[in-house]
């Protein structure tokens, strides 16, 4: 009983979830004290539309990671998206909501087709490849889009909360429509993991050479990866459409590195292969409430940078320390 | 009647004949086991079979059908399975979703999970009882993964097994597991081809053995009609008249010691080693291939952080835990694998040549360019490297001349100790003598010590004056001067004679 006790206890602090897990409740309880009334739905709700777009593109980034790749055009993809969007439709024509979702999805499926194009079949290396690929969408994005701006039909705005198109519109305790979203986005992963895909997307990013070796086309499961995460960002870029009304080319520039950084402080391993896409979330949070903690601790938002950078180093030490005693312990295994 | 028969197999590898004639068959049921030294063919012709190579002549049939795949996967799906040497596992899934990964059933768009769990519960109930298969791959110890290689072959029920040195990385009880299944699934019909560098395994499982030397097929044996004579075997493995014995005085060395080891251990790699080499001794490393030569190296020159023992050169004690102990000492280290460990390939010949005296202690401020110039000059010429000049650069040289490069930059150096892996790998025979040639002449003019590995025993018989030849990380015999020959070689690596290891595994069976 008392092993069986250990072994659960090993198999929970042994996983590099388990610090990710950790630093964000205490990053919620820490918050929750400096601010009154954290727990009310609307404080809850208005937390979860400003962290939205960073926990999905999170989400879509920790799949691209698992699979040996790296996007550094998912901001500046969601924001070509959204500039497509929002200068498609016309307020006066109901049916270009319509257009502007469907030529939107193409558009973002075309960003993922092209990244795993030139990363899984011409094997450029991710970093760069797709660095370049997001000054691409950037130029397209400007060229639909020289300045901000943009409009939208008036029932787009039900993307962003239901209420505002009638829906259970007298209730305050409607459920946040962009949880309804996450949960779009979590069920997605949740099937594609159960498939054939799912496993080879681990296996690829875990080990290229002998997946490709099993049989597996290495190739087109890295490409399912970016096609996955552009669905993610095209579910991005229809909230942020819905939000705002309006697009702005550089809307993406800054989000990129902090997608990335919130994969990496969820645990996902940059060598590929190890992770969990929805630790993602969590380290997307963790991202999100160290500003909020540092505004309610009053100190100056100079610091916030400072800050951030330090959380993620910690994280990303602890991941790498974490691999490097599992290193040892094998050899000692081996010894023995 | 033959299931799979290939003959007249040839293979070449750029200039190097791996396989002239080669034939094998193998029948339903029947464990046929491929004997011969380093190089002798018998893993070429099995990665052939499996599409892993293609070959330049000859046919295999299998099932009436003329085949050839074009890789392994494809020979898996027609029902011939391989267990690789170097394993084919995704380290980062679990022991039950490698075992059937590649081939896995589904259930409508979903993987069937319990179906696979079942079938390796089903396998490994019986190769490895106990093991979790719900462990990560990457956390197994090396034994565990074999043996998960090897459910992942049989998961596919394949007509023909190929099993290339299963038994390396296993111990004793998990061999005889495999043994016993391996009898299981010749009972039902499945052929199997198996290679093992422990002879005594090969005489127990096999029903009868095909020996291989130099790519060619020298003799079989069938166990039902044979007495099992390891004996005759090992004469089939060496060669009736094996080459021409080199003759050659244990000249007396000076007595004093340069190097002196004690102790050595790194994991299951390297077990207790233990030393000595006088001042100007060529010392080779001998044995077959992957048991602990590498290992024994890359730990001198501290490479291995892990590794634990004494060295003692010239007098001065150092602990082979870090790569400057050892340089600082004047043991210095000639990588085997040159593509990886030893070039610069982007940069000229001159960089290359230079590069290592940059991390000395007391460098002069700037670069004496000049008189490094002439002394990589010297040396190119010594070792007749083929080039237009110094700089130019390295990855436009053959593989010969790189490797003399490789060699060459450490030997301006105050040398006491050079370690020498594999030196010649891949290197024509020209080549090859002008660079030991340009070696022996150092060693007698800079009164320094070699340590010798070649996977090559010509090399070693030719140069070394003594000989210690590794068995499973261990030490276990000592060949001196005129001792050193192919047979007394061939004969300890596989430990036929009283070697310590295997003795007793031998005697327990």
């Amino acid at each position: 009983m008392n092993s069986k006790r250990n072994k659960a206890l090993k198999s929970l602090t042994g996983r590099s979830e388990a610090s990710t897990l950790l630093i964000l409740i205490i990053m919620i309880i820490i918050v929750a004290c400096l601010q009154k009334g954290f727990f009310k739905w609307s404080t809850m709700d208005g937390y979860l539309n400003a962290f939205f777009p960073l926990i999905i593109l999170a989400m879509g980034q920790g799949i691209v990671i698992i699979a040996g790749g790296l996007d550094m055009s998912c901001g500046t993809a969601m924001a070509m998206v959204l500039c497509v969007m929002t200068k498609i439709m016309n307020p006066n024509v109901s049916s270009s909501g319509v257009t502007a979702l469907l030529v939107g999805l193409g558009v973002a499926l075309l960003t993922g087709i092209v990244n795993g194009i030139v990363v899984g079949y011409l094997r450029l290396p991710p970093v760069i490849a797709t660095y370049a690929t997001s000054y691409v969408w950037l130029g397209i994005a400007l060229f639909v889009t020289p300045t901000p701006g943009g409009q939208m039909t008036s029932w787009f705005k039900g993307f962003y909360d239901l209420r505002k198109i009638g829906f259970n519109a007298s209730s305050k305790q409607v459920m946040p429509t962009a949880l309804i979203w996450l949960l779009i986005a979590c069920i997605i992963w949740a099937v594609v993991r159960r498939t054939k895909t799912g496993r080879y997307i681990y296996a690829v990013g875990s080990h290229n050479d002998n997946s490709y070796a099993s049989g597996i086309n290495t190739a087109k499961i890295q490409l399912r990866a970016y096609l996955l995460n552009s669905i993610f960002i095209y579910i991005v870029a229809v909230f942020n459409a819905a939000q705002n009304g309006s697009g702005s080319a550089h809307m993406g520039d800054t989000l990129t590195l902090q997608v990335i950084a919130a994969a990496i402080v969820g645990g996902i391993a940059m060598t590929g292969g190890k992770g969990n896409v929805y630790a993602a979330i969590a380290g997307a949070l963790i991202m999100s409430f160290v500003s909020k903690i540092i505004y309610f601790a009053g100190i100056t938002s100079a610091y916030q940078t400072l800050v951030s950078g330090l959380i993620i180093i910690a994280a990303i030490a602890s991941s790498i320390l974490y691999s490097v005693r599992q290193k040892k312990a094998l050899l000692k295994g081996v010894s023995e | 009647m033959a299931i799979l028969t290939a003959t007249g197999i040839q293979k070449n590898f750029g200039g190097v004949v791996a396989l002239k004639n080669a034939n094998l068959s193998c029948e339903k049921g029947k464990i046929t086991g491929l004997l011969g030294t380093n190089g002798s063919g018998k893993s070429t012709l099995s990665k052939i079979i499996t599409g892993v190579f293609s070959k330049d002549a000859g046919t295999i049939v299998y099932d009436g059908k003329e085949v050839e795949y074009r890789n392994p996967h494809e020979a898996k799906m027609n029902g011939i399975s391989m267990v690789f040497q170097n394993l084919s596992l995704i380290p980062d899934l679990n022991v039950w979703q490698n075992i059937i990964f590649g081939v896995e059933d589904k259930k409508g768009i979903f993987l069937d999970n319990a179906k696979a769990i079942a079938l390796s519960h089903e396998i490994l109930d019986d190769l490895m009882p106990g093991i979790d298969v719900n462990q990560k791959v990457c956390n197994l110890n090396p034994g565990e993964q074999q043996i998960t290689e090897i459910a992942k072959a049989i998961a596919v029920n394949p007509k023909i097994l190929i099993l290339d040195e299963p038994t390396a990385a296993l111990e004793k009880e998990e061999v005889e597991n495999l043994f016993r299944y391996m009898h299981k699934l010749a009972g039902k019909g499945v052929a199997m081809i198996f290679t093992s560098h422990r002879l005594w395994e090969v005489m127990e499982i096999c029903d009868n053995v095909v020996v291989f030397r130099n790519g060619v097929n020298v003799g079989e044996m069938d166990f039902e009609k044979d007495k099992r004579d390891v004996d005759a075997i090992v004469r089939m493995i060496t060669g009736e008249a094996a080459g021409v014995h080199v003759t050659k005085e244990y000249h007396p060395l000076s007595e004093d010691t340069m190097l002196e080891v004690s102790g050595l251990n790194y994991g299951k790699y390297l077990r207790d080693i233990g030393f000595t080499v006088k001042k100007g001794e060529v010392l080779g490393i001998g044995g077959l291939a992957g048991q602990g030569q590498n290992e024994l190296m890359l730990a001198l020159a501290g490479n291995y952080p892990e590794a634990d023992g004494d060295v003692n050169i010239a007098g001065t004690k150092i602990k082979p835990n870090r790569p400057g102990n050892a340089v600082q000492n004047g043991m210095l280290f000639v990588p085997g694998d040159r593509q990886r460990e030893g070039i610069f390939a982007n940069n000229s010949i001159y960089y290359n040549m230079i590069f290592p005296k940059l991390g000395l202690r007391k460098q002069p401020f700037f670069t004496p360019t000049k008189k490094y110039r002439k002394e990589a000059e010297e040396i190119c010429d010594a070792l007749s490297v083929r080039m237009r000049n110094i700089d130019q650069e390295l990855y436009s040289l053959s593989g010969g001349n790189q490797q003399k490069i490789v060699v060459g930059k450490w030997l301006s150096f105050d040398i006491n100790v050079l370690l020498l892996d594999d030196p010649a790998k891949g290197v024509d025979v020209a080549a090859k003598r002008d660079l030991y040639s340009f070696i022996m002449k150092m060693v007698k003019e800079k009164d320094m010590s070699v340590i010798l590995y070649a996977s090559d025993n010509d090399e070693l018989i030719s140069y070394c004056d003594r000989l210690l030849i590794m068995y499973e990380g261990k030490i276990v015999s000592e060949l001196k001067g005129n001792e050193i020959h192919d047979d007394s070689i061939v004969a300890c690596s596989m430990c036929v004679n009283s070697g310590e290891g295997s003795v007793d595994e031998q005697q327990a069976e």
